[in-house]
């Protein structure tokens, strides 16, 4: 009986092994091909039959995308926006997050509510007026328009509020007793207590901001204004269907954030798994 | 420490976030509102009161409801599929497997790759002659070019970039089921899918509909793998063409800001609506212990 048992279990369980090989190889294709491709020549990349390896594997495409396009300023922009876009919301999410979870005062639920509110509305409603607004103050096509509108996260707060909820109120009781402010007891007792939350926090934004298209493609049109996903956006009008050079700018693109996620995948995903367990 | 200045404290540490919530948020969505009933002049400079005109023209516009067909469609596809498909991961990958964190890695890979530089890639992937799909299914299939085929592209790329985080979600959800309900259920003779059935779907349903409002919500504003890998010339583009691509194309190229606001304005009423019919179903299948 229970050989029979062992012997279904581990039928089973190696074909779930076989599904999740199949699965993950085909989630990796298009990585694969990104790095296979942009080491061919313009030929072999579009030949047929099909070319799968590049004969010698060529630079071309990327010193290519490097030259004729403003790459180090899309880079620079991508960084710089993706810092501004992570420190501030960070900081003042986690402020907010403490008062709203820790503070009981006058309106609070009133606000908390008003601010989560704004995560259910599609981000495109705020566009246009935002777009205005940067006009009026002329902004537009400055790398500070791609920052400015997001120095906050409703979305950070009400997930950083949810952490600071489960912190066991004798911890704070002390503090109020040696004649902390609510800000020291922030500053030195709960934000310590919270740096995982923290760190996932970091890397979402992080990520948000750096593969965020919509809004840098509005607001600004020169290329040196430009992010990296709205550059790599262009590069295609540029270089229609040099597809070396295509995969070479896309590889360059996406390689900091993949090595980003390989060094913290375990604070990426026990992050988020663990926020949406909390939620 | 009195109350009055805890009170203090507190509003001055939340007024950054409710300052710039009501300055770069709070406006803008009255401002969308109010440009939805306006008619203006150089991208808002002037604006004349038109009343219901924007919404009069939009409703008797047919390429307003092929945009949200379009829109509705590409939901109903990619909203069950990536469900379905990540569940089927998690519950895979929530048995004690070999290689857990590499699984794990691969297929959450997707969701830190920038959207922009994938769809490059699926371009080249969905080639009529020299892609790799095509090489792979012995077909000559134009995905990209032809109205039939482009949705399917659309709704694959989203559910490729997609199933990693909800796996995870429902994995964290997978989880957080008390392990003594199988104990339980396993004492009275259940059976693997007898387990599933009636342990863990019922237990997940709370996860499921956390994960269903969020994927609803993204879905809807599909704009990103439009515009980078249909593109604006291709004949396939009425066919996919999603309400608020429709919004980035009448005020960003035509610059009619007001009828771009009449059509994102429709969509916000949508969100709302379809999240208020979410929640109304809620008690319907989502069980709280």
């Amino acid at each position: 009986m229970t050989e029979v048992h062992t012997a279904s279990a581990r039928k089973i369980n190696s074909i779930v092994h076989i599904i999740l090989i199949i699965s993950a190889i085909a989630m990796l294709i298009p990585f694969i091909w990104m790095v296979l491709t942009s080491l061919k020549t313009t030929t072999e990349a579009t030949q047929i039959p099909i070319r799968y390896l590049p004969e010698t594997p060529s630079l071309r495409g990327y010193t290519e995308a490097i030259k004729q396009s403003a790459f180090s300023h899309y880079y620079i922009n991508t960084i710089f926006t993706a810092f501004m876009k992570t420190a501030f919301p960070v900081i003042f999410s986690s402020m907010a997050a403490y008062a709203f979870a820790r503070i009981r005062f006058p309106g609070g639920t009133f606000l908390f509510a008003l601010i989560i509110s704004v995560m259910m509305v599609p981000n495109p409603v705020f566009y246009t007026p935002q777009y205005m607004m940067m006009s009026d103050l002329g902004l537009v096509n400055t790398v500070t328009a791609l920052w400015i509108t997001s120095l906050i996260s409703p979305f950070a707060t009400f997930l950083l509020r949810q952490f600071f909820l489960t912190i066991s109120k004798e911890l704070e009781e002390a503090a109020v007793l040696d004649g902390c402010n609510p800000f020291q007891i922030y500053w030195h007792i709960m934000l310590p207590l919270v740096k995982s939350a923290l760190v996932a926090i970091v890397i979402i934004q992080l990520q948000w901001s750096w593969n965020e298209l919509q809004w840098p493609l509005i607001i600004n049109s020169s290329p040196e204004k430009m992010t990296l996903s709205s550059g790599i956006a262009t590069l295609v009008s540029m270089f229609g269907t040099d597809y070396p050079v295509l995969m070479a700018g896309a590889f360059m693109a996406v390689v900091p954030m993949i090595v980003l996620f390989f060094i913290f995948q375990k604070q990426f995903i026990e992050g988020i798994a663990f926020s949406a367990h909390k939620g | 420490m009195n109350s009055r200045s805890r009170y203090v404290w507190a509003y001055i540490m939340i007024a950054p976030t409710l300052l710039g919530t009501l300055i770069f948020w709070g406006w803008p969505v009255l401002q969308s509102i109010l440009l939805g009933f306006q008619q203006s002049e150089n991208f808002g400079l002037i604006n004349h009161w038109v009343g219901f005109d924007n919404y009069v023209k939009l409703f008797s516009d047919e390429e307003f409801w092929q945009n949200l067909r379009n829109t509705l469609y590409y939901v109903v596809l990619f909203v069950p599929i990536t469900l379905a498909l990540s569940t089927f991961f998690a519950v895979l990958l929530n048995s004690k497997i070999k290689g857990l964190s590499i699984y794990r890695v691969i297929f959450f890979l997707p969701q830190v790759t920038m959207p922009a530089a994938a769809a490059m890639v699926w371009v080249v992937l969905f080639a009529q002659d020299f892609g790799l799909i095509n090489h792979i299914l012995g077909t000559r299939i134009a995905w990209l070019s032809n109205p039939n085929y482009a949705m399917f592209v659309l709704v694959i790329v989203g559910v490729w970039g997609a199933i990693g985080l909800n796996m995870l979600l429902i994995l964290a959800g997978l989880q957080g089921i008390p392990k003594s309900l199988y104990e339980a259920a396993e004492i009275d003779g259940a059976k693997r899918m007898g387990k599933f059935r009636y342990i863990t779907i019922p237990m997940l349903t709370p996860t499921l509909f956390f994960t269903s409002i969020i994927l609803l919500i993204g879905a809807t504003q599909i704009f990103d793998s439009i515009y980078l890998i249909i593109g604006k010339t291709n004949v396939a583009l009425p066919a996919v063409r999603s309400l608020v691509y429709a919004y980035y194309q009448n005020t960003f190229v035509y610059f009619n800001p007001n009828y771009g606001a009449a059509i994102i304005n429709v969509l916000l009423l949508i969100n709302i609506i379809l999240t208020g019919i979410q929640f109304a179903l809620q008690k319907k299948w989502v069980i709280y212990d």
